[in-house]
């Protein structure tokens, strides 16, 4: 570029969200005498149709060749401005965001000139690398248009439906050997009462004899590898010691098997045999034998005669597939409280929770549809229903689950409408929440019908030992007074929780979790259905508790979603990927090749003698190779050294010894700290964070440059360890490298407070802040004179270390 | 509340239970519409390794005495896993002294048995009362279990022999007592015993004092154990208390059971005998299915 920057500069107001703590006018002015900045503006929404309507007037009339917004977080709005900056005819990556809402006026609110301050050098630090911004292209990659859906759930089933009838391959992943998920677990639904099986039933059919839906079931998933229209992705067949092709569900092996066991679908109240489906809709009607179990007398063998579909000698498969999508149905789980909980679970018999009452009453379950007493098969005359059991709890699941209110409500009408005056039914509530369409209706039917309801919530139940009678001790809270009601059944509204393998599958995707353990969305009001990761949407109770006709929409809003980048032949994906200068790398002169070794993705290839090289499609953009590289041979691409250095130095410019200078990590931390903002956690305005897309990025030499501009504190924040960077594993690449340079600087006569390394995951709103209030805490009792003393005796080193790299 | 191994843990099962008493070992599994009971009476077991050796769940194992000094050795104790058992009743078949009850919702079955999926062990003793003189009791006090009750009627001259044929393990003392012939036994379970006396250390019979059948095991002049093994039953007591390795050598050749064709049944005869066993009783069956289907067509 001929011409040297001419950068322009738009402070937003963001309604009061800014402007009632910021004193925008102030940042503005401040902006216009900073260099290169050729043009300041206030606006009251710059997101708004004229906010972006006059970047581009200012753009074409000012000949401005950066913009800077300085407004909400890049995490939110920097895609929108750099496609208004690109329709105004500069490249989009020539713009730059300041996050003043997020990471100042939002955590500040009491403290509003330290805010404008604060503000007014986050505007520094971005006007500072957008003076070295270059412009880039973005990478443009095929896309594999096939999508994978993982969870058979009514959320996936509705999915993979739409994906297939749009035309799309569909490969659909269920762990269990049916799909259906919980849906097909339930007698009713709530509040018509249909039958669930049978509205659920045909999908699943549907799906299985969908032309473009291939089921894999008893299947896990191994790994994920790849980004956007380009997943790989490992599957795990596990054996059913059945061949699919050969069973045709017929049951004859069944009938032979002398092994009878807990049947986990039927809550383990009633047994299935060491050969069977877990119910006769199953679907793939495929049969297993359970190993466990089974004693191998084969029986099953001579009863499948000719058709020859039992081989012993199986073993798990493993399949590959290629999709470029990937929609995330796995849904949760039902609480189970644990030994010594106050309602006497596992230790009455009478006490079931509403998952088992479910398969209780329904006709094809273990009681053939009678609800009996699990104590002497009678039928009882007094149910008690209790609400919130584990959900709206501190001690357990803080969230309120959703759907137990409608479930419970739906139980209590159906036991009405079998027994009517046979049976009391009563429900322990603290509130009773029928929001959406049909649900109020419902809870006022069942108030016709006489069911009794109680305000309060149940602080014990006891047993009464003769009669296996339950004793409930419980506040009315409507009345004021203690009440105690002998009932003959409880039944527990026991919380939905996120699922037990949450964890791993948040590992294997590099998805995270909010604290509530389900998995968060990209925007809670904006991107419901989208992850952080680009190509992988959710879909379903995975998210959080959903009723099921919440699920099927999100299941058809992720099909949706998903057909947006299927229905294209490629992909761009951002340019900020490594590049390796050939003349400074020292591969061509020893054997080094660290960068290739670190590279978590393989993407960097050094043969001996020659110059390392970046497969440009396969870097993921970390970074981490450009903070290992001894020789500094390589730059990541829009978060070069030059732009971190500029950022670091802006924001040190004055008064470094009363500041924290932080490096956050794009997916966690950063986002922990746009959460911290989000949720108004106040804490002190010292920190000036630079963005890195991993804590894998920060060279050492940033820690060092910190310090040598005489940083009060250092900070890195990261993804958690083990399995939480979203880049596989920088995190712990910066872990090794930073606890070297810790002890350095110890040794040079650092404070070891002064350098800190945090994870905090991007639901750690709470965390971030409490770091922050820490470390200014820490700060001050050090004081301004250690802290210039310690440094006034790193700097000379520093210089020395820097002069010889000649930086 | 307990898991069940290959399932999440978020499923119960209403409940597993183990009770022991004095007489009885009861192992239960108890679900909202089926109640499994397994019970093992003690006064039955000896303490042998055969259901331990079968068990397709490795759920039944065999204590081991502990020894006080001076005092004679107790027989071993059996104790069985609930989390480990599936109910299937392959020890309820198998135990050749009918030690073992399995009921399902208060009914005695061996799901196994039912489905034919395994053999019972069969007690054969047939006794010839015509032969009996009316004030013989020998056979009754010849039985170490007191199986067996005679009876006669001192007017007719007639004799009842009734044997509890349940619980009786075929050792044929009755028969060896016997003065008449009248009582033919046939053996449950065939095979090799031999102590090879040079292992034994000086002065131990341990052996000797669990072995549940007088006089197969005796201590001979010369201080050594010596075996008599027309009456041995090949149960393995001797050897799980034995305490030098290979001092007693025990081989079960076949075992005496009602026919049946599965493959858990030859995976126990292979664990019980040897794959030679195996191997012979299947060539015996395939003899006899060979004659069987001669013989059809022959007519």
């Amino acid at each position: 570029m001929s011409q040297g920057p001419r950068i322009g500069v738009f402070v937003c107001h963001c309604g009061l969200n800014i402007a009632g703590v910021v004193d925008v006018e102030a940042v503005t002015e401040y902006a216009r005498t900073l260099p290169d900045v050729v043009y300041a503006v206030h606006n009251r929404y710059t997101c708004s149709d004229p906010g972006q309507e006059e970047i581009r007037k200012a753009i074409k009339e000012h000949n401005l060749n950066r913009v800077v917004v300085a407004a909400c977080s890049p995490r939110m709005h920097e895609f929108t401005f750099r496609r208004t900056v690109s329709e105004a005819g500069l490249n989009p990556y020539l713009f730059e965001m300041a996050n003043i809402r997020e990471h100042c006026s939002w955590c500040h609110p009491s403290t509003p000139e330290a805010a404008t301050e604060k503000a007014k050098d986050i505007v520094k630090m971005a006007v500072a690398k957008a003076r070295l911004l270059g412009p880039l292209e973005p990478i443009e990659v095929p896309v594999t248009n096939k999508a994978l859906v993982l969870g058979g759930g009514i959320a996936g089933i509705n999915a993979a439906l739409d994906l297939a009838e749009m035309g799309f391959k569909v490969y659909m992943v269920e762990k269990k050997e049916s799909i259906g998920g919980h849906m097909a677990q339930l007698d009713k639904t709530f509040p018509t009462l249909d039958c669930s099986i049978c509205i659920e039933g045909p999908k699943m059919v549907d799906v299985s004899r969908h032309p473009n839906i291939e089921i894999f079931s008893f299947t896990d998933v191994l790994s994920v590898e790849g980004f956007v229209g380009n997943f790989k992705v490992k599957l795990r067949k596990n054996a059913r010691y059945v061949i699919e092709e050969n069973c045709t569900g017929c049951g004859e092996c069944r009938d032979v098997c002398p092994i009878e066991y807990p049947n986990e679908w039927d809550m383990n109240m009633g047994v299935r045999k060491a050969i069977s489906v877990p119910f006769d809709q199953a679907v793939p009607l495929i049969y297993r034998i359970n190993k466990d179990y089974c004693i191998e007398c084969y029986k099953c063998v001579d009863a499948c005669g000719d058709r020859q579909a039992i081989d012993f000698s199986r073993e798990p498969e493993e399949v590959e597939l290629e999709v470029g999508t990937i929609i995330v149905t796995t849904g949760y789980d039902i609480y189970l409280p644990e030994e010594g909980n106050v309602y006497g679970y596992g230790k009455y018999s009478n006490v079931i929770t509403s998952l088992e009452f479910e398969r209780l009453i329904l006709a094809a379950g273990p009681t053939g549809g009678h609800v009996i007493r699990a104590s002497d098969g009678k039928r009882p005359k007094v149910v008690a229903f209790i609400q919130c059991v584990g959900s709206r709890d501190i001690n357990k699941y803080p969230y309120c689950s959703g759907f137990c209110c409608m479930y419970t409500l739906k139980h209590a009408i159906q036991l009405k409408e079998h027994y009517g005056q046979d049976v009391e039914v009563y429900i322990f509530y603290m509130d009773v929440r029928s929001n959406f369409k049909g649900y109020e209706e419902f809870y006022m039917r069942a108030r016709e019908m006489g069911v009794n309801f109680v305000r309060g919530r149940v602080s014990r139940i006891l047993e009464v030992p003769e009669n296996k009678n339950l004793i409930i001790r419980a506040e009315d809270t409507l009345l004021g007074e203690p009440i105690e009601l002998e009932a003959e059944m409880v039944v527990l509204a026991t919380a939905a929780k996120a699922c037990d393998d949450a964890a791993e599958v948040s590992r294997i995707l590099n998805i995270t979790r909010g604290t509530d353990g389900f998995f968060m969305e990209s925007h809670p009001k904006l991107k419901p259905i989208d992850t952080p990761v680009d190509g992988i949407f959710l879909a379903g109770a995975c998210q959080g508790p959903k009723d099921i006709p919440y699920s099927v929409s999100q299941g058809s809003g992720a099909a949706a979603r998903a057909a947006t980048i299927l229905s294209k032949p490629s992909v761009k994906i951002e340019p900020i990927v490594s590049v390796v200068d050939p003349e400074k790398c020292r591969n061509t002169r020893v054997k080094c090749g660290i960068c290739a070794r670190k590279c978590p993705y393989g993407a960097i290839r050094a043969e001996p003698g020659k110059p390392a090289e970046v497969i440009a499609a396969m870097c993921h953009g970390c970074g981490t190779c450009v903070a290992e590289c001894p020789a500094d041979a390589i730059t990541q691409m829009h978060f070069t050294d030059a732009q971190v250095f500029a950022q670091i130095e802006a924001a040190l410019e004055n008064n470094p010894e009363d500041k924290i200078m932080g490096f956050c990590c794009n997916w966690c931390s950063y986002a922990g700290a746009d959460l911290a903002g989000t949720s108004r956690f106040e804490y002190p305005p010292n920190l000036r964070v630079v963005r890195v897309m991993c804590s894998g990025r920060v060279d050492r030499d940033f820690v060092l440059e910190a310090f040598r501009k005489g940083a009060g504190m250092v900070l890195i924040g990261a993804c958690h360890l083990p399995y939480d960077c979203h880049y596989i594993d920088g995190n712990w690449k910066m872990k090794a490298r930073m606890e070297a340079l810790a002890k350095m600087l110890e040794k040079l006569g650092l404070t070891p407070d002064r350098f800190r390394v945090e994870y905090i995951s991007a639901a750690e709103g709470v965390k971030f802040a409490e770091v922050i209030r820490d470390m200014a805490a820490k700060m001050k009792e050090i004081g301004k004179e250690r802290i210039k003393a310690e440094n006034a005796k790193l700097k000379p080193f520093i210089d020395r270390m820097f002069a010889r790299k000649g930086r | 509340m307990a898991c069940i191994p290959g399932m999440g843990e978020t499923v119960m099962v209403m409940k597993l239970l183990k009770k022991e008493s004095e007489n009885e070992l009861l192992v239960e599994r108890i679900m909202y519409t089926k109640h499994y009971r397994l019970v093992l009476q003690k006064n039955w077991c000896i303490g042998c390794e055969i259901c331990g050796i079968v068990c397709p769940r490795e759920a039944i194992e065999t204590v081991k005495p502990v020894k006080v000094e001076g005092e004679n050795l107790n027989p071993p104790s059996i104790t069985v896993d609930e989390n480990k058992c599936s109910f299937c009743g392959i020890c309820t078949a198998i135990c050749p002294f009918g030690a073992f009850t399995l009921t399902v919702n208060g009914e005695n079955v061996i799901p196994v048995v039912e489905k034919e999926s395994f053999p019972k062990v069969i007690h054969d003793i047939t006794v010839d009362e015509t032969k009996c003189p009316v004030d013989c009791i020998e056979c009754q006090d010849a039985c170490p279990f007191e199986l067996i009750k005679v009876s006669a009627d001192k007017t007719t001259g007639t004799v009842k022999v009734e044997v509890d044929e349940e619980h009786c393990p075929g050792c044929r003392l009755c028969e060896v007592k016997c003065p008449y012939n009248a009582v033919t036994v046939r053996k449950i379970v065939s095979g090799f015993i031999k102590i090879n006396t040079d292992k034994c250390p000086e002065g131990c019979r341990d052996c000797v004092d669990v072995c549940p059948i007088p006089g197969v095991l005796n201590v001979s002049d010369d201080g050594k154990v010596e075996v008599d093994d027309f009456c041995c039953i090949y149960c393995g007591v001797c050897r799980i208390v034995c305490p030098v390795e290979e001092a007693i050598q025990l081989d079960r050749s076949s075992v005496l059971h009602t026919p049946v064709r599965s493959g858990a049944w030859n995976k126990a005869l292979e664990k019980l005998t040897s794959t030679k066993g195996v191997t012979k009783e299947l060539r015996s069956k395939l003899t006899a299915k060979v004659r069987e289907t001669v013989r059809r067509r022959v007519g």
